[in-house]
């Protein structure tokens, strides 16, 4: 297969995901409403979707650590953020799962847990173990993004404390990208002999010069720097937010 | 002193600086933050001079083709011992320096944080700089280069001593950095006067708290990676060694990940002067503060990412190649968006061409042509053809020199008035300017094309090439130029000390606090702080009509948090930057399989069980500390006690891995997997060592009875943290060293 056909053909039009995305927009609509902010939504839910159906799904399965990676990478990071962004302005939520130690073990715990080699070889090849992944990692991500991205103001952490948050967890998904990067070792055993399902495999090995060792490299980077821009992204915005803080009234000392 | 002397005579005697002022050594026992910013800035120019000298006998040898003034074993030498002591030596104490001085008065404090680790940090720069000039009677001066590339530093290529006293030198220069740092970040968090919140921070300020954390990340790495050279030169091991198994690209890694921050480590400060000159010498504020805040940043963050960009021509791979290119672009963002702040607060002002604001100018031109050179070594292929070339060496020199020391020398003719009470001679700072200015781009300029040329850097001497002989006597002859601006420089601060004009309390009518006081402040800074309530204290007071828009809300009701525990925090930070290098290090070897020794030799299930005692520990001394808050001395110093005993039954339990290990013949040397376990094993167990001794000490204190004030409730509590940080990074090792062989 070349990579024309391969872009062409490599759509998966899986019906879980479909059913899920559409019970999804119409739940939002039901619930929120026009109260909401649905641009992140359907953002939010676009992403999710190609995720899932574009042909980095069909790589991630099985063939390169790489694209598992973007796809990680989306779900945990991109999608809950934007999720968070589309609630209403005053929804909130009691919960202990709102401490800033929970959100940080989760979102951190997301990166570390589904990289340990049985899980991450499970969830590449097993359909059930990858639904459940997915979940997880949406759920992670968004109790991870919750400090932050709470829809109320004081459910947020304070600005000072939210960069400490980002980048301690930024820190600790570099150490691990550091490793997948410089580990001589796979990490994902199942895409180091891909069963070639497609007949895309040559094509990738050939043509797109990604071996199996520069596809752990190329995953390990992801993890690294993308990610970290993403965080220092948010870094940037607590300071804005911090420095955009109200003005007191008074002009009393 | 006789018997009855109590404690409180004794420490009013020794630590009251008015009863110490008459004593002859008060200099040098000093712990006044202005006093010690003095001596920072003194050493600083005497290792300027020195590796000033050392640059002009190079720049004088290659000023001809096939040149023999110096022999090629010399030129390494001065061509080492010029990058390292600049870089540590001048750069580094001058900007730890100015910050020392300005920093507390610009927050209305009376000292630093830690007045006695402050001075604990200047005095590790002399020990640091004669340790390695100690070298010189020691068999010679390193000769590998200020980045000291492995295996090239290793003892078979190395064996002199002098590699050993450079890496001794940086460690203890790498800790005298540490806690200027976590001084610096416990002095803006705890020390702040009332009504200056972090928001309100003069730029200076902020850009040297945040330019802290850096420190605190980035020297602990290279600290980690000289404790493993030293391992290896020292005690036969293999980190970096082929032909044992190491890895000299690791070196690499390691020292880049600390030498790219670093380079930000010396570019803030410089940035945070001029943020500070630009906007008074043109009478504005600055443009855009919150950008120039965020900015910084940016910069920190970004910079501790990537320093791959030092390493294109070693072969990474395309993938490692393309990532760091683009995450090394990314930082010309928030530079550039500096840059343009400083430009557009000179826009539209009323701009004073006083010395200190013509330095920041060719700052800011020589630092855009930094900028620029730079970000093309972000593209990969060219830097294929320029990173080994005189291009690269006129790259960072207009860093270094053109953007940092223009700074630094703008700074010194800026508060040169705050701290002597006198100005610097404007006549005489013209010439030291215009010299500069001439010397400096006559010398560096012209690399940039012997480097396009093709004349490869770290050379003693070159063929006679065409064009390379003039071009390299046009840049010796700049180098006179520059030796007399430094010359006027030096004569200057000399005569404007004991004859300049009288300064005035706030000569440049500036906005920041320093202005506030008296010129130099007396020793408690301030009689009476101004009221705070913008950026601009002084222009507030001076103009009531029009004061600046109020900066936040007013907190002055708001506690600071205490420093004994912003210090220690930020020491942890440090130390677990110091562990984290260890532990990848070690991972990285722990993947390669080799013969010999490895993890299955140890005893897993007896480390658990003194695991398990270190851990218990945490726990006995959290119930000190309940029974602290309770005042029971019985159980305070039964449970501490029992927490020593925790701590000391661990100790031998590694004590006797160590021993059945040297019984079998494992030590250090024998493999791979010997030096990383050794090492990163030796280094918890010394950690733990200390918090046992700091424990002991607290023991006598609470036996003696002294539990009862509140300085050694906080003291305790800092200690506290300590300890159960070495339990913290001892989960981390377990799981690492002994946990992760029985999963795989």
């Amino acid at each position: 297969m070349t990579t024309y056909q391969f872009f062409t053909t490599a759509w998966t039009w899986n019906s879980v995901v479909l059913a899920a995305t559409a019970l999804g927009c119409v739940g939002y609509f039901v619930i929120f409403g026009q109260r909401g902010r649905p641009v992140y939504f359907i953002a939010a839910l676009a992403i999710f979707l190609l995720s899932f159906i574009s042909p980095v799904n069909a790589l991630a399965n099985g063939y390169l650590f790489s694209a598992h990676m973007v796809q990680h990478i989306l779900l945990v990071l991109v999608v809950p953020a934007l999720l968070l962004l589309s609630l209403p302005p005053s929804f909130s939520v009691r919960s202990p799962l709102t401490h800033p130690v929970i959100g940080w073990i989760a979102g951190v715990g997301a990166m570390w847990l589904w990289h340990a080699p049985a899980l991450c070889n499970a969830a590449a090849t097993s359909g059930t173990v990858s639904a459940i992944q997915t979940t997880s990692l949406l759920l992670m991500g968004s109790i991870f993004w919750w400090q932050v991205l709470a829809p109320r103001e004081e459910q947020r952490l304070s600005p000072p404390a939210g960069i400490i948050y980002l980048f301690t967890a930024c820190t600790a998904c570099s150490v691990l990208g550091i490793i997948l990067t410089f580990a001589p070792v796979s990490i994902c055993p199942v895409y180091q002999h891909p069963v070639d399902r497609l007949g895309i495999l040559s094509t990738i090995r050939g043509d797109w010069g990604l071996t199996s060792d520069r596809d752990q490299q190329i995953g390990g980077l992801l993890m690294w720097v993308p990610m970290c821009a993403i965080y220092a992204s948010a870094i940037l915005a607590q300071l804005a937010r911090w420095h955009s803080s109200p003005q007191p009234t008074q002009s009393n000392a | 002193m006789n018997g009855t002397t109590t404690i409180a005579e004794f420490r009013d005697a020794v630590l009251d600086p008015a009863k110490r002022a008459h004593y002859r050594l008060a200099w040098l026992s000093t712990v006044d933050h202005k006093r010690i910013a003095v001596l920072y800035m003194l050493t600083a120019l005497v290792f300027f001079v020195i590796a000033g000298v050392e640059a002009l006998f190079m720049r004088l040898q290659l000023a001809i083709p096939n040149n023999h003034f110096l022999a090629p074993d010399t030129f390494n030498q001065l061509f080492t011992m010029h990058g390292t002591t600049m870089i540590f030596l001048v750069v580094m104490p001058v900007v730890f320096g100015l910050a020392n001085y300005v920093l507390p008065l610009q927050i209305g404090a009376r000292d630093m944080a830690f007045p006695r680790l402050n001075a604990f940090g200047f005095w590790c720069v002399p020990f640091g700089g004669i340790l390695l000039h100690f070298s010189v009677l020691a068999g010679g001066a390193p000769a590998v280069g200020w980045f000291s590339y492995a295996p090239l530093s290793e003892t078979p290529y190395s064996s002199s001593p002098g590699v050993d006293y450079w890496a001794v030198a940086l460690f203890v220069l790498g800790i005298g950095s540490i806690s200027f740092a976590i001084n610096t970040i416990a002095t803006v968090i705890s020390l702040r006067g009332p009504g200056m919140t972090i928001r309100r921070l003069p730029l200076f300020t902020w850009i040297n708290f945040v330019n802290a954390f850096i420190i605190i990340f980035a020297l602990p790495v290279l600290n980690a990676n000289l404790a493993m050279i030293l391992v290896d030169r020292q005690l036969q091991g293999h980190f970096f060694l082929p032909i044992g198994g190491g890895s000299p690209v690791l070196w690499q890694h390691i020292f880049w990940a600390f030498g790219h921050p670093e380079v930000y480590i010396m570019a803030l400060p410089a940035f945070a002067i001029v943020s500070e000159i630009i906007p008074v010498f043109s009478r504005k504020p600055i443009f855009g503060y919150e950008f120039v805040a965020a900015s910084s940043v940016a910069i920190a963050v970004l910079s501790l990412g990537v320093w791959g960009h030092h390493m294109f021509t070693v072969g990474m791979g395309r993938p490692l190649d393309v990532f760091f290119a683009i995450s090394s672009m990314l930082i010309a963002i928030p530079t550039g968006v500096k840059v343009l702040n400083w430009t557009a607060t000179m826009i539209g002002g009323r701009i004073r061409f006083d010395v200190p604001m013509l330095f920041c100018i060719a700052f800011l031109i020589q630092f855009l042509v930094a900028g620029i050179t730079g970000i093309s070594h972000a593209v990969v292929p060219l830097d294929w053809q320029t990173k080994n070339s005189y291009f690269l060496v006129a790259h960072f020199h207009f860093v270094a020199v053109g953007a940092i020391v223009f700074a630094v020398i703008g700074g010194l003719q800026y508060w040169f008035p705050k701290m002597s009470g006198r100005m610097l001679s404007e006549r005489l700072g013209k010439w030291t300017f215009w010299l500069m200015v001439i010397g400096f781009n006559m010398t560096f300029v012209i690399q940039h094309f012997l480097g396009l040329l093709g004349m490869p850097r770290r050379v003693y001497t070159y063929p006679d090439l065409p064009h390379w002989g003039w071009m390299n006597m046009v840049s010796t002859s700049g180098v006179f130029f520059m030796s007399a601006a430094a010359l006027i420089l030096v004569w200057n601060l000399a005569t404007s000390f004991f004859r300049g004009k009288v300064a005035g309390d706030n000569p440049w009518d500036a906005w920041t606090l320093e202005w506030a006081t008296t010129s130099p402040p007396p020793h408690e800074n301030f009689v009476a702080l101004p009221p705070i309530r913008s950026r601009r204290p002084l222009w507030d007071i001076a103009n009531p009509d029009r004061p600046d828009p109020i900066v936040g809300e007013n907190s002055t009701a708001v506690t600071l948090p205490n420093h004994n525990k912003i210090g220690i925090l930020s020491f942890i930070l440090s130390e677990a930057g110091f562990f984290a290098a260890l532990i990848l290090a070690y991972l990285y070897f722990y993947a390669r399989p080799e013969a010999g020794p490895g993890p299955r030799e140890l005893d897993v299930p007896r480390t658990l069980l003194f695991s398990v005692c270190l851990f218990a520990s945490s726990f006995t001394f959290w119930r000190s500390e309940v029974a602290l808050t309770k005042q029971r001395r019985g159980s305070i110093l039964g449970w501490l006690a029992l927490t020593i005993l925790l701590g000391g039954i661990f100790l031998v339990g590694q004590g006797t891995e160590y021993w059945k290990l040297f019984q079998t013949g494992v030590d250090l040397s024998t493999n791979m997997f010997s030096t990383t376990f050794f090492t990163l094993t030796g280094f918890h167990g010394l950690h733990v060592l200390m918090g046992l001794i700091a424990l002991l000490i607290f023991l006598w204190m609470a036996w003696e009875g002294d539990f009862v004030s509140s300085r050694f409730g906080s003291a305790f509590k800092s200690v506290g943290y300590f300890w159960h940080f070495v339990d913290v990074v001892w989960v981390f090792v377990l799981l690492t060293v002994y946990i992760l062989p029985l999963i795989r």
